[in-house]
């Protein structure tokens, strides 16, 4: 990244931190509804010292963490499966088509009533945008392979086990990434939708009760941890993909 | 069945007996297009001498890349025979050098040229150890690490040589390999294909769209007929060898030879042309 860049990444959030406080001071924003950066701060380190907000923060990051893994691991084995067989991807696809344009939050109750009110409910709640979104992207990823890659490996007659590790899998990695970013963003939203409707802990939680006892610093305190927290993950995916696809970031020599 | 005496491997030998090592007999291949069927190689007779360089030159669209692809048992269905006679001392059989786009781009440098005896099982060690031989001949010591969006072009395609050489195969199929290089790079990777395969005794088929890079490899020049393609003429090429691609250009042997191409290929190009023409699109780009 150029130094501009960086410069502008740390300044836009800033700007738009800086910009709420200082209208909150004129008065222009009311503070009974949007309290400034400064009293959510406060709020935020209370609540961290004395109402246990890093035990929140862990429950929500433990159960987007298992959500994500039981949603993303079957969701890019299914996904590559349908894209590599045939038969496997006609007979499967029905039920993706059918399954998948449900809106998920609808299926709460059904699940809730099959597996009851715990934290399994919440796992594959928070798991299932993740699991569809890998599953099409990984047979996408796949069924988009250039052929050229798939001529050279048969013309070298590669066997099943190279042509998943050293052709399929790299090939398919760039598209599955992107799949991940917009996972990683539903595993979010699914982590705090399911603590809204029946938690007892998480950030979610945090930021529902607050809310509903009308203590809107509270409210918001939780709101921006669990930004940070979206945040970190998402600038943690530009990591995984430096580690993943490391052959994308170079650049060739001019 | 075509008989023996119109093999032109035999009828247009200038050599003493040279064993044939590919037997193309009655070659057929059409495909299934938007407007019926399409045939793109009609009676392909062809012999290719047991380890000689052969190249093939024709109007764009007649079908080199389909004959290849077939060669090369990526187009399963086809008419007529097609016969491997080499000798492959338990070697691979054959191997093609893609285009460019061809090399993995997630995979580096070294793990490409190893990649026929990665998925053979060869030991990783002797893997390493035969790649490393050819990159170095190929002056891609240095770079063994990078991953191939780091290399300018003509890089990329010796890593493209260097990965058919190192399988070994007794047969090498290239269809245009060179084509997207630039004139000045394409002759230096024109010397470094010539002295890998003087130092081999692998039978090579070599597709361009060039007559100069034809001339300058081939031991015969093969011109193929518009589609549906066949072969139409089989030119010797008696240049001494070893060649060197840049200093040829200047020679006298070499420029007759030229013309004598040209003037084979020039009638179909010619009447390619004028087909193009005719229809309302903007007339073909020239057999550059
Ligand atoms: N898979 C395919 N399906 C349909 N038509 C094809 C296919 N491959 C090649 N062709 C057609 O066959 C003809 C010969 O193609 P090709 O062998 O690529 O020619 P060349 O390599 O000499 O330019 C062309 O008209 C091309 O459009
Ligand atoms: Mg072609």
């Amino acid at each position: 990244m150029r130094r501009i860049e960086k410069f502008l990444v740390v300044a836009s959030p800033v700007g738009v931190f800086a910009l709420w406080e200082i209208l909150a001071y004129l008065g222009w924003i009311d503070v009974r509804i949007l309290p400034p950066p400064s009293a959510v701060a406060i709020t935020m380190v209370v609540m961290f010292g004395e109402e246990g907000l890093l035990d929140h923060t862990a429950a929500t990051l433990l159960r987007f963490f298992v959500g994500m893994a039981v949603g993303v691991v079957p969701g890019v084995l299914i996904g590559l499966t349908m894209g590599i067989f045939r038969w496997f991807r006609a007979f499967t696809n029905p039920l993706v088509a059918l399954f998948y344009p449900i809106p998920r939050i609808a299926l709460f109750p059904l699940v809730l009533i099959l597996v009851g009110i715990n934290e399994t409910s919440n796992v594959i709640m928070i798991a299932l945008g993740p699991f569809f979104t890998m599953l099409i992207s990984a047979m996408y990823s796949v069924l988009n392979i250039d052929r050229i890659y798939r001529d050279v490996a048969e013309n070298f007659e590669t066997g099943p086990r190279h042509l998943y590790t050293l052709v399929t899998l790299p090939a398919a990695m760039p598209t599955l990434m992107g799949g991940l970013r917009i996972s990683v963003g539903l595993g979010l939203l699914g982590t705090v939708a399911v603590e809204f409707l029946v938690g007892e802990s998480g950030l979610g939680h945090v930021i529902w009760n607050s809310w509903q006892v009308l203590s809107l610093q509270r409210s918001m305190a939780g709101l921006v941890v669990s930004a940070i927290v979206g945040f970190a993950v998402y600038l943690s995916m530009d990591l995984l993909e430096r580690y993943l696809v490391p052959w994308q970031k170079k650049t060739a020599p001019v | 069945m075509p008989p023996e005496s119109d093999d032109p491997a035999v009828t247009s030998g200038g050599r003493s007996d040279p064993a044939v090592g590919i037997r193309i007999c009655g070659l057929n291949k059409s495909f299934d297009g938007p407007e019926g069927e399409l045939v793109a190689l009609a009676g392909i007779d062809l012999g290719v001498r047991e380890g000689e360089f052969l190249c093939i030159v024709g109007p764009s669209g007649c079908g080199k890349t389909t004959l290849l692809r077939i060669l090369a048992g990526l187009e399963p269905q086809f008419g007529g025979s097609v016969d491997f006679t080499v000798d492959t001392d338990g070697k691979p059989l054959q191997s093609m050098v893609f285009q460019e786009q061809g090399v993995f781009p997630w995979l580096t440098v070294l793990e490409n040229a190893a990649y026929g005896l990665t998925v053979r099982h060869v030991p990783k060690d002797r893997c390493r150890a035969q790649a490393r031989d050819y990159l170095r001949k190929l002056g891609l010591s240095a770079f063994e690490a990078a991953y191939p969006s780091q290399l300018s072009g003509g890089m990329r395609q010796r890593v493209n040589l260097a990965r058919a050489f190192v399988n070994d195969p007794a047969v090498l199929l290239m269809d245009e390999p060179l084509g997207a290089l630039d004139e000045q790079t394409k002759m230096l990777v024109q010397t470094d294909l010539l002295r890998l395969w003087e130092g081999s005794n692998k039978t090579v088929l070599f597709i361009t769209h060039s007559l100069d890079e034809a001339i300058v490899l081939g031991d015969r020049v093969a011109v193929m007929s518009n589609r549906p393609g066949r072969i139409k003429t089989i030119l010797e090429i008696d240049l001494p060898r070893p060649r060197d691609a840049l200093e040829l250009r200047n020679n006298e042997r070499f420029l007759h030879l030229r013309r004598q191409v040209w003037d084979s290929l020039r009638e179909e190009v010619v009447s390619l042309e004028s087909d193009e023409n005719r229809a309302p699109s903007p007339s073909g780009a020239p057999l550059s």
